[in-house]
């Protein structure tokens, strides 16, 4: 069965998943939701989602949107506390599974998400902003990554700014990031270094070292990724994200913006009959 | 607390003020509040945003000069990409940009609400955080001996909510996605809320006493095109053609066309 590559991100982070677990989730990451709920949906049906959205827990899911994404935490949530209150009393204690996308990262998973360029007062690229990173990544043990478009513009020699902590010296709690899933292929670190463990379908090794701006360790047993199941993609395309919610994160520029649209205006033809249907 | 008409309530923030707006990115945002300042012949300059997070109502600010700092942990449209205006200004540093993350806004309204001057946290030590906010100090456990970072205290002239409804004690029914509105209005000189609706009385449930809000504005449709659930949904196209025309360098013209009245009108059938 063909796939496509925002398929096998998903699939990749849903086996990264245990029965179980809590599972934060972030703001405008689609690829990390659609694989949190293929788990919830096959090998993890007791995980727990900690949303961004409503800051609380909730169970369930349904499919994912762009203009109604709030249906899906705010529908299904059981608890739901504020930011202040999850960010410092709850989180620190539950430690949920949290997945990245930082905007730059080097071999030791020091990552960046404040601006690309070496002046801070006029940088090439202001980004959005750091989050809760700052304060999760230095205690962390098991921080997770994503990047849907790999290539040396993310994958650095050094950061510019380091707003979330790898293996640095400085780090006196928590280890370092374990995990990570390009669209080339997935990650971990060994002894500190990124280390290539498995490349995508049609990925080479020597590929993924060249858009790489730094020398990857390369695992022993490097061998290519699992392709997702016929099942997951069933589950996938029919019921988790008909609409397609996840590519948007692997697009760019006027293809992801002709996506955005679409997807918008069949969202809104969804949105549309189910509340006729509920008042009629 | 007083009902006050929109046009009423927008003269309340001056030039140089801080102000905390509430709700999350594009989820329950005082957008209508947002428009009246805009529509104000004398828009106040020289604001400080306190936000939680920060997305299209303040861009619109930033677009119209009238932000001289920004402080937020998040500046961005979430699926809609980067904001348009901020990330222009903050990419020829035309905008003081005030680093925060959840942790030092979270302490330092529990700071001011505890009446301290900090809360210390474990949380950005190593990172570059410090360098970038060096009015940020550390302090020593006195009981282990670790260091960790003093989060000054935070607090704003005044906060702007969006709720769903609000009876005639000034008491606000919100909705379950309370982002950091409960902590803004404790830790504001002023607080206005606009509401979809006012009636008599909204009961027990309540999630902003009556007891700190001194302004209750009447707005339907007040947070479009960003979200009020569970009344309506983000407004997709509008935020995406703000997105496109500022993109386009047509800020102005958007602007134009926002502050128009058929807008408004528009804003209400949706």
């Amino acid at each position: 069965m063909d796939f496509s590559i925002d398929e096998q991100m998903v699939v990749c982070i849903s086996r990264q998943v245990e029965d179980g677990e809590i599972l934060a989730q972030g703001i405008a990451t689609p690829l990390v939701m659609a694989g949190y709920i293929l788990a919830v949906a096959t090998h993890a049906p007791n995980a727990v989602f900690a949303s961004a959205i409503g800051q609380g827990l909730c169970y369930g899911w349904g499919p994912l949107g762009v203009a109604t994404i709030e249906n899906i935490a705010l529908g299904n949530a059981v608890l739901t506390m504020g930011f202040v209150t999850i960010a410092v009393d709850v989180l620190p204690i539950i430690r949920p599974k949290e997945f990245f996308r930082p905007a730059q990262i080097d071999a030791a998973g020091n990552f960046n998400n404040i601006a690309i360029g070496k002046d801070y007062q006029k940088p090439r690229l202001r980004l959005p902003g750091t989050g809760g990173i700052p304060d999760v990544s230095i205690k962390s043990n098991d921080t997770c990554f994503y990047v849907p478009r790999h290539s040396r513009v993310t994958f650095v020699e050094k950061v510019d700014f380091l707003s979330g902590m790898g293996y640095h010296p400085a780090r006196t709690r928590g280890s370092g990031p374990i995990y990570l899933v390009t669209d080339l292929g997935q990650f971990d670190w060994h002894e500190g270094q990124m280390r290539l463990t498995s490349y995508h379908r049609g990925v080479t090794v020597e590929h993924i070292q060249k858009k790489t701006g730094f020398e990857l360790l390369i695992a022993d047993d490097v061998h290519e990724t699992q392709p997702p199941a016929a099942a997951e993609l069933r589950l996938l395309r029919e019921e988790i994200d008909p609409l397609g919610v996840r590519t948007l994160e692997t697009l760019s520029g006027s293809a992801r913006r002709d996506l955005l649209r679409d997807i918008l205006r069949r969202e809104a033809a969804a949105y549309k009959s189910v509340s006729s249907s509920r008042r009629g | 607390m007083t009902v006050l008409s929109m046009q009423e309530a927008a003269q309340l923030v001056q030039s140089g003020m801080t102000v905390g707006l509430g709700g999350m990115t594009l989820y329950r945002r005082p957008v209508a509040f947002i428009r009246e300042l805009l529509r104000r012949p004398d828009r106040p300059t020289n604001l400080t945003l306190l936000n939680f997070t920060s997305s299209y109502e303040t861009d619109l600010l930033v677009g119209a000069g009238m932000v001289g700092t920004s402080r937020t942990c998040y500046f961005g449209m979430e699926a809609f990409g980067l904001a348009p205006m901020f990330t222009e200004a903050g990419n020829r540093g035309e905008i003081t940009i005030i680093e925060e993350t959840e942790m030092s806004i979270a302490l330092g309204l529990r700071a001011t609400m505890s009446g301290v001057g900090f809360l210390p946290a474990f949380a950005w030590l190593g990172t570059d955080m410090l360098k970038l906010r060096p009015d940020i100090k550390t302090i020593e456990d006195p009981y282990s001996g670790e260091t960790l970072v003093a989060f000054p205290a935070l607090k704003c002239d005044a906060a702007v909510i969006h709720g769903l409804r609000a009876d005639r004690r000034g008491n606000v029914l919100l909705n379950q996605h309370f982002a950091i509105d409960r902590e803004l209005v404790l830790v504001a000189d002023t607080v206005i809320v606009t509401v979809e609706d006012i009636v008599d009385d909204i009961g027990p449930h309540v999630h902003i006493p009556g007891v700190v809000v001194d302004v209750v504005v009447h707005a339907p449709q007040g947070a479009y095109p960003t979200s009020c659930y569970p009344l309506y949904p983000i407004s997709g196209e509008e935020i995406l053609d703000y997105v496109d025309t500022c993109q386009a360098g047509d800020f102005e013209k958007y602007v134009a066309r926002m502050l128009s009245d058929e807008w408004y009108s528009a804003a209400r059938v949706e």
